[in-house]
């Protein structure tokens, strides 16, 4: 307990920095206030919202202004909405954890199964196919699977909705074209780790007492493939953020990602400082989770 | 010693590999009786491991037996079940490995390793099988056997481990114990504590030991009677005593001139030249004539049966 509660102290600077370097990315890329006032407005008519705004002000006066509101868990309005930006991001956060669990789901339903499979079935034609579809899942974009996806089962057989959240149905499309690249990734891992495993001494001391072969594999070898499993899972979820993005803009899913990509064309700044916030802390946190459970699993860690 | 409790026949086991089969073991016939400790003894390389792993069912899965016979008292391991195999395996038959730091599963607990075979075979419950667990680890030796059922692989010391090994494969009786180099990996003191304790097990429990081993010195320790293999053949076979008198084969005499000796100085240990022949280049005739002191033309083109000199020692060679 001592060790998670050091490890969320240290995430600390690391917000901070992310603010950091959000806050000045935003500001370098782009003026927003030619986008928030109409292309016939004057020079001075826009010199003057560009200072009501505080956009005159030196960078780092700005900076500073922004996290004394920041640490009073104020990220600013919205230009666009015109309400508090993080209150949006937040309405919007149930889709995409929805989203993001769900194809989670369908990735670990995929990959735990073939990925064994293919191990204790080495050389097979099921292992050839199993991992050459791997490379597949790997190497298409999740934008083009979507839009095949949702060309082929959505358009062509009208068995699932084209777009947009509501009912289950909904959910699939999306979360098969965000869960599929998870789930090579994934696949290919839990192939290669079970076939260390199952070459160990202590399988065929398993072996040895008896054990039926699904006890060895599933219990005895299993429980250690997983360890580096876990490892890299964790470091998927940022894969699956950045997948967040796009498959949310293919499928209109109303989640942050969507919100997100709006924001950044309009530069809409503190949208995309909130929810660029809000993403870093679920990276952060399923980082930690997954230092955890690596604990949990491998008795040999200690937590000094 | 009793009835007859294991028999193998002209056993042969290969490996499939990228350049096609290739035999490791070509034809090794051997008996024990029950109650009775025989051991193995070879290089590396001789196929005594795989012979073991062959005999418990539990070959790579490269590796296959495809000719000869193993009777394990009425049965014919070769034609009973893969279930019925199951059956015997941790529970007539157990095995101790080499390795005591990577035999045991580094992510469960000594107590889940040494109920599952108790649980599996006898069908006790998970408090029963601890009780017995507790029973088992008093049994080698282990102090605070009870808090060490909670503890995990890493925690505990190499002869501690061989001790846990020991422990997991006696917990069911079996009728034959096959040690697999079980002390190789231990430092000197903790091998003799390790071979005492096999020693006396045996003796309270009447177990039949298959000891797989390079060490002359454990042979001479724990052995009744001792097969000595060379490039997957028995070259020779005889009673404990009667090998360390009066050795036959050549590749023998050599093993028992390479083992150092308290009461004598010499400069250089002798050594047997050369190395066991790769298995997929094995010399014609006398698979030892390479390197064999006595080899002359004939032993090139015969190979040698084994032949018994008197009713108990057999030794494959025809110039002794």
């Amino acid at each position: 307990m001592k060790y998670f509660a050091q490890s969320l102290l240290k995430t600390i600077p690391v917000l901070f920095l992310i603010t950091l370097i959000v806050f000045i990315l935003v500001r370098v890329t782009g003026d927003p206030v030619s986008l928030m006032i109409s292309e016939t407005a004057t020079d001075e008519e826009r010199k003057a919202l560009r200072e009501s705004l505080g956009y005159n002000d030196p960078i780092y006066i700005q900076y500073f202004d922004y996290m004394g509101d920041l640490v009073k868990g104020d990220f600013g309005d919205s230009h666009r909405y015109e309400t508090d930006a993080l209150n949006l991001v937040i309405e919007r956060l149930p889709a995409t954890i929805e989203l993001a669990i769900a194809s989670m789901v369908i990735a670990i339903i995929m990959s735990v199964p073939l990925g064994i499979l293919s191990a204790i079935k080495r050389n097979s034609f099921l292992d050839l196919f199993v991992t050459g579809g791997a490379v597949l899942g790997k190497a298409m974009p999740n934008f083009w699977l979507g839009i095949m996806l949702i060309l082929f089962l959505a358009v062509n057989i009208e068995v699932f909705p084209v777009s947009g959240r509501g009912t289950f149905l909904h959910l699939v499309l999306p979360s098969i074209a965000l869960g599929t690249g998870i789930a090579a990734e994934m696949t290919r891992l839990i192939r290669s780790s079970m076939l260390e495993i199952l070459g160990q001494d202590f399988i065929r001391t398993a072996r040895s007492k008896g054990l039926r072969e699904a006890m060895v594999v599933n219990r005895h070898a299993f429980r250690n493939a997983l360890i580096p499993v876990v490892t890299i899972m964790a470091l998927q979820t940022s894969t699956l953020i950045g997948g967040t993005l796009i498959t949310e803009t293919v499928f209109a899913w109303p989640g942050i990602g969507q919100l997100l990509i709006q924001a950044v064309n309009l530069r809409d700044m503190a949208v995309v400082q909130a929810a660029v916030f809000i993403i870093a802390i679920f990276v952060i946190l399923s980082n930690l989770t997954a230092d955890l459970v690596y604990r949990l699993l491998d008795p040999r860690i200690k937590y000094d | 010693m009793g009835e007859q409790l294991l028999d193998i026949q002209d056993l042969k086991v290969r490996f499939k590999t990228d350049d096609g089969y290739v035999s490791t073991v070509n034809g090794v016939t051997f008996h024990m009786e029950e109650g009775e400790t025989l051991a193995i003894v070879g290089e590396s390389g001789s196929g005594k491991s795989v012979t073991s792993l062959a005999l418990m069912g539990i070959l790579p899965p490269n590796g296959e037996v495809y000719d000869g016979n193993m009777t394990f008292e009425d049965k014919n391991l070769r034609e009973i079940s893969k279930k019925e195999y199951r059956k015997l395996r941790g529970n007539e038959m157990s095995m101790i490995f080499q390795e005591p730091m990577t035999a045991l599963n580094p992510v469960f607990t000594i107590g889940f390793q040494l109920r599952e075979s108790l649980m599996l075979h006898f069908n006790l419950s998970k408090d029963e099988a601890q009780k017995k667990g507790i029973e088992m680890l008093d049994l080698v030796g282990i102090p605070d056997s009870e808090k060490t059922m909670s503890r995990f692989p890493h925690q505990l010391s190499g002869g501690m481990r061989q001790r846990v090994m020991i422990a997991m494969a006696l917990s069911c009786n079996p009728k034959l114990l096959i040690a697999d180099e079980p002390t190789t990996a231990l430092d000197v003191t903790i091998q003799s504590q390790i071979l005492k304790l096999m020693r006396d097990l045996k003796i309270d429990s009447n177990t039949s030991i298959l000891i797989i081993t390079h060490d002359l010195g454990v042979v001479a320790e724990v052995a009744d009677r001792v097969v000595v293999m060379y490039a997957g053949e028995v070259v020779e076979e005889a009673p404990v005593y009667e090998l360390f008198e009066n050795p036959k084969h050549p590749y023998t005499k050599g093993l028992m001139s390479s083992m150092p000796k308290v009461h004598e100085v010499v400069d250089d240990l002798y050594s047997i030249e050369g190395t066991v022949p790769n298995p997929s280049k094995m010399p014609a005739g006398c698979k030892f004539h390479p390197r064999c002191p006595l080899a002359d033309e004939e032993c090139t083109l015969v190979h040698p049966d084994l032949e018994y000199i008197n009713e108990s020692h057999a030794k494959r060679c025809i110039k002794v």
